[in-house]
């Protein structure tokens, strides 16, 4: 790959997405124009809450008391508003009540006036009813006299109750709702002056309702640091939208585009390279992605802090570093959203086939963003490993100025951004190197004539999209299983409850699709899953293998229960299931057995034969692996799952066989499960032999029960109170040590390619002399 | 220059399932001379021209140009080619005399090279007066003449015409017709495809007469007419069609009563 070829391409197509109408109005023209605008509706939208009048009717206002007023010159007196003028914004008309004390029975009469309101409300005649009951000023009256003659009556005089007055408003209209916060807020005020006159006749002091006030620190510093937070939480968001829409638009222009216009031939049988051709369009996007974010930013700044500086003093400006920690978090963001949509944009046959993948790619995306802004999701080393969602979170620590908090996330959330940008771009390179990519034609969609076609013109060994297929197929059985299971079966109530459903997973939801897969979709069911014999040494090297890394899995797993903390009822409840387990062998089948029977057949053998046609062999192990992750369910099993996953993928490679990897998944396994067993009774007749034997073998030895039972020293692995063991380090390094050189041993082993990974290698042979030339 | 061996290429189909589109075809162009594939719609020349400028993957066989496998060194089999087809396009908004200047950078021409051959090319093209129009104004004729001289702009050994002269009126097609032969007075290896017989005929010094994927007759122009006692090249090219597909019909007939 060389620059200038890049650098020729990245300038063409900058030049020619700078040529175009569309582009320049979706990057620059629209938030020139959209922020103003919606500024300036938002502008008015507030102005018309804050200062439009509206109309209330008060039923009954010849009940109200002589004092305090409530009603003065047919308004709202002004005394009750927090500004005088504002009573003007409560129109109030006085209508005569129709009810009367002597007239009929109470309920009657509130029903008649409930009527009456609404039908005023709907209407529209006003926007909230305001109504005073009958005898309202003469019960109030009757109960402030009581309170005056309280002194000279016993304390157990019965209280007399003042009718309530009632408020009619319609939530589902706007303008009633704000009437009715404003009306409220009135009676409020009146109820309290109401409250403090009731006092004075009592000849209390007016502290008596409130006898303190509650005094409230903010203890963030002058508002900035409450700027910080709430900018902090809406910048990156914004960012990150722009940044992707940014990047949509022209990546498919770019790829789509240019399929449609019959340029890509062309381009394909010049001298750049695909990579070199990927590259520069990547860098163009990117350049798009990342203006377009920028010119909205700038735009919605300008727009905003004109609105908010009329509007309110409550938020300040952002944080002054605002700017520069924005565009260091856009760089690797814009690069990753560009390769992205690159690389579905290579996919499209037409741009109008192109549009349709930014609604998935957005329901990707959009959780990864949005999930930082939920609350109490804080950046700590777990959340630093999501991809985007890191960088949200550190990008927020930033602007919150909590530099120090935030530096040691820097390194990892860096180095799953990278990782990420790389697969992703490679994903990209690859849409371009795949004739059916870049060659595809439109077919009728024939359901009958694809399946004959998969049967009929099915390889030795299925294609990488059978592979995904299978893999997709298990897990959402899986999902769909679990759910059947969980409302027939609760929780898994004994041992043999779970041991029908560990074997209901396996045997249906692994096993089957692969086996039914490998039958109709392949010639050779031997080839694809690896049924073949393996190098001699090959199965104890894997048992061993198993062996050795176990310490270091085990050591691994530690760490990432430390980063994602598991809930302990749910391990705590399997434990206690798996010791009613009638006989080892029964969680030995259970455990390691069954797995390593059929989780081998479908992931190291139908997914990763057909995963191999990629041509890549660590990609076909590393997506085998994933799928094998993800289906152990709890996100820090997966983890260890799909590590361990990557070295199984390994011995099926390099040894051709399914059998290594069986036995090393069995191996492995049935470490993790016998240490418990280990101390159950069964074993005690073994332990006696054992102890025998050691007794003759090592006759020095002190005690040879206290050598069975704790053959290694403490610092080398001692047993935990869970009855489990927990190695220390001189025991991880020595078997990572021996692991590091029985994969050596496996990588010295000839493995047969395929066709496709023949081909790569040849190719990148190829491109270094013709780079000389 | 030219070598083709063998070569086969399969696609998956719907509908047909394996759909052959070359069956083992092997010819050899040299340079100085004008290779022609005569064949119907359908024939598979384009997928083998594809397939010799490197866009497109042999499924067996072997093509190798100017001693590079299209397969595994295809980045050195590119610098030697020049190829133009009927549908390869032209940067809708990009200049006649940027579109050139683009692909003989990419061919990694420096400044002073690129700026004469430029000028010698616009010159022999007549192109002066579209030089800074834009590809989305021009016409059918001018875009070819585009696509002529950015596949000729690095000076290639060898150029690929895909049935360049479709969709052209005749003066243009006189014009294109006239510059290929110019290039094999140069000493270019040059490879045409065609399905109208006066071209090849006017043009050709060697021809394969391709259908389905495979070469019925190939040779000289007067070889093919003696060896088939046949002057006219269309009535020859309809006679070996028409001999080819009843032989097929008859292994079809034959096939299916064995079957019963």
């Amino acid at each position: 790959m060389t620059w200038t070829n890049v650098k020729l391409v990245l300038h063409r197509e900058v030049r020619d997405q700078l040529r175009d109408r569309r582009t320049l109005f979706m990057i620059a023209v629209l938030p020139l124009l959209l922020y103003p605008l919606l500024g300036m509706s938002m502008f008015q939208v507030l102005q018309f809450v804050s200062e439009h009048a509206t109309r209330v009717q008060v039923i009954g206002a010849e009940r109200l008391p002589e004092s305090p007023k409530l009603i003065e010159d047919h308004q709202f007196a002004a005394s009750l508003f927090s500004e005088p003028s504002k009573a003007k914004l409560l129109e109030v008309t006085l209508v005569q009540a129709e009810d009367d004390a002597e007239s009929s029975s109470a309920r009657t009469k509130s029903g008649a006036v409930a009527e009456q309101a609404r039908h005023l409300v709907e209407q529209g005649e006003c926007e909230t009813v305001v109504y005073f009951p009958p005898d309202f000023a003469e019960r109030l009256k009757a109960f402030r006299d009581s309170l005056a003659d309280r002194e000279h009556e016993s304390p157990g005089a019965k209280e007399l109750a003042v009718p309530s007055p009632e408020i009619y408003f319609n939530t589902a209209k706007e303008k009633s709702q704000i009437t009715h916060g404003r009306v409220s807020l009135v009676l409020d005020r009146w109820r309290e002056a109401i409250g403090r006159q009731n006092l004075a006749t009592s000849h209390l002091p007016e502290s008596t309702a409130k006898p303190f006030k509650v005094a409230e620190h903010d203890v963030a510093e002058e508002g900035g640091h409450r700027d910080a937070a709430v900018w902090s939480k809406l910048l990156p968001f914004l960012l990150l939208i722009w940044a992707l829409t940014g990047a949509f638009y022209p990546a498919i222009d770019l790829c789509a585009g240019e399929k449609e216009r019959g340029t890509l031939e062309t381009l394909l049988s010049s001298p750049a390279e695909r990579s070199e051709i990927v590259w520069g369009k990547l860098l163009t996007v990117m350049a798009f992605s990342m203006a377009s974010a920028v010119l909205n930013l700038i735009s919605m700044g300008v727009t905003g802090s004109f609105v908010v500086g009329m509007l309110s003093k409550q938020i300040g400006p952002p944080p002054m570093l605002t700017p520069l920690w924005l565009l260091i978090a856009l760089v690797p963001m814009s690069a990753l959203f560009s390769a992205l949509c690159l690389a579905l944009a290579a996919f499209a046959k037409s741009s109008k086939e192109g549009q349709y993948y930014l609604m998935p790619l957005m329901l990707v995306t959009m959780p990864l963003v949005i999930l930082p802004m939920a609350p109490g999701v804080e950046l700590t080393l777990g959340n630093s490993l999501i991809p985007v969602t890191g960088v949200v979170l550190l990008l927020r620590a930033m602007l919150e100025g909590n530099y120090w908090h935030a530096l040691p996330f820097v390194a990892p959330v860096a180095g799953v951004t990278l990782a990420c940008c790389l697969w992703a771009i490679r994903w990209a390179i690859d849409q371009f190197n795949s004739e059916s990519v870049l060659f595809r034609e439109s077919e009728r969609l024939d359901m009958g004539l694809w399946l004959r076609h998969l049967l009929r013109d099915r390889g030795d060994t299925p294609s990488p999209a059978m592979a995904l297929f299978c893999g997709v197929l298990i897990l959402l059985v899986q999902f769909f299983m679990n759910f059947a299971l969980h409302s027939s079966m609760p929780q898994a109530e004994s041992f043999h409850d779970l041991l029908m459903l560990v074997m209901i997973s396996q045997l249906v939801v692994v096993l089957t699709p692969a086996l039914l897969m490998t039958v109709m979709l392949t010639r050779s069911p031997r080839q694809t899953l690896l049924l073949r014999r393996p190098p001699l040494l090959s199965l104890p090297a894997a048992a061993l293998l198993a062996v050795c890394l176990h310490p270091v899995v085990a050591r691994f797993g530690e760490l990432v229960q430390y980063l994602y903390p598991v809930r302990g009822e749910v391990s705590e409840h399997l434990s206690q299931l798996l010791s009613q387990a009638p006989s080892v062998w029964h969680l030995l089948l259970l455990l390691a057995v069954a797995p390593a029977v059929c989780e081998e057949f479908a992931f190291r053998g139908f997914m990763l034969s057909g995963l191999r046609h990629i041509g890549h062999k660590w990609w076909a192990i590393a997506i085998s692996s994933l799928f094998f992750g993800i289906l152990h369910g709890v996100l820090q099993q997966s983890i260890v799952a799909a590590t361990v996953g990557l070295v199984i993928g390994y011995l099926a490679v390099q040894s051709g066989s399914l059998f290594p990897c069986m036995l090393f998944h069995l191996v492995h396994n049935s470490l993790t499960v016998l240490p418990a067993a280990f101390s159950s009774q069964e074993f005690e007749g073994f332990k006696e032999a054992l102890a025998e034997l050691a007794k003759r073998v090592l006759p020095a030895a002190s005690s040879p029960e206290e050598l069975v039972r704790h053959p290694f020293p403490e610092w080398f692995v001692r047993q935990t109170a869970e009855g489990g063991y927990a190695f220390g380090w001189p025991a991880v390094v020595l078997g990572g040590l021996l692991s590091i050189g029985l994969l050596a041993w496996f990588r010295s082993l000839p493995y047969a390619r395929t066709a496709e990974e023949t081909l790569q290698d040849a190719l990148e042979h190829q491109s270094a002399p013709a780079a000389a030339n | 220059m030219i070598h083709v061996q063998q070569l086969t290429k399969h696609y998956a189909d719907l509908r047909r399932g394996k759909l052959v589109a070359l069956d083992g075809i092997s010819f050899d162009a040299r340079p100085g001379e004008i290779y022609g594939l005569l064949g119907p719609n359908g024939a598979g020349k384009t997928t083998a021209l594809r397939i010799i400028s490197t866009v497109l993957r042999p499924t067996g066989g072997s093509v190798t140009v100017a001693g590079a496998d299209v397969l595994t060194q295809p980045s050195q089999v590119r610098r030697q080619i020049g190829f133009m087809s009927a549908n390869t396009g032209v940067y809708d908004r990009m200049t006649a005399w940027e579109i050139v200047e683009y692909f003989g950078r990419l061919h990694g021409l420096d400044d002073e090279t690129l700026k004469g051959r430029m000028e010698h090319l616009f010159q022999r093209l007549q192109m002066n007066e579209i030089r800074d129009l834009l590809g989305a104004k021009m016409s059918t004729g001018m875009k070819q003449k585009v696509s002529i001289a950015r596949a000729l702009v690095h000076d290639p050994p060898v150029l690929i015409f895909d049935e360049a002269t479709s969709g052209l009126d005749v003066l243009v097609a006189r014009a294109l017709l006239k510059t290929v032969a110019e290039l094999r007075e140069q000493g270019k290896c040059v490879l045409f495809s065609t399905h109208i017989m006066r071209e090849a005929e006017k043009l050709c010094d060697r021809l394969a007469i391709v259908h389905r994927g495979r070469i019925l007759a190939e040779g000289g122009l007067d070889e093919l007419r003696d060896r088939h006692d046949q002057r006219d090249l269309e009535e020859l090219f309809f006679q070996l069609i028409s001999q080819h597909d009843e032989r097929e019909q008859a292994l079809t007939a034959a096939a299916t009563g064995d079957e019963r």
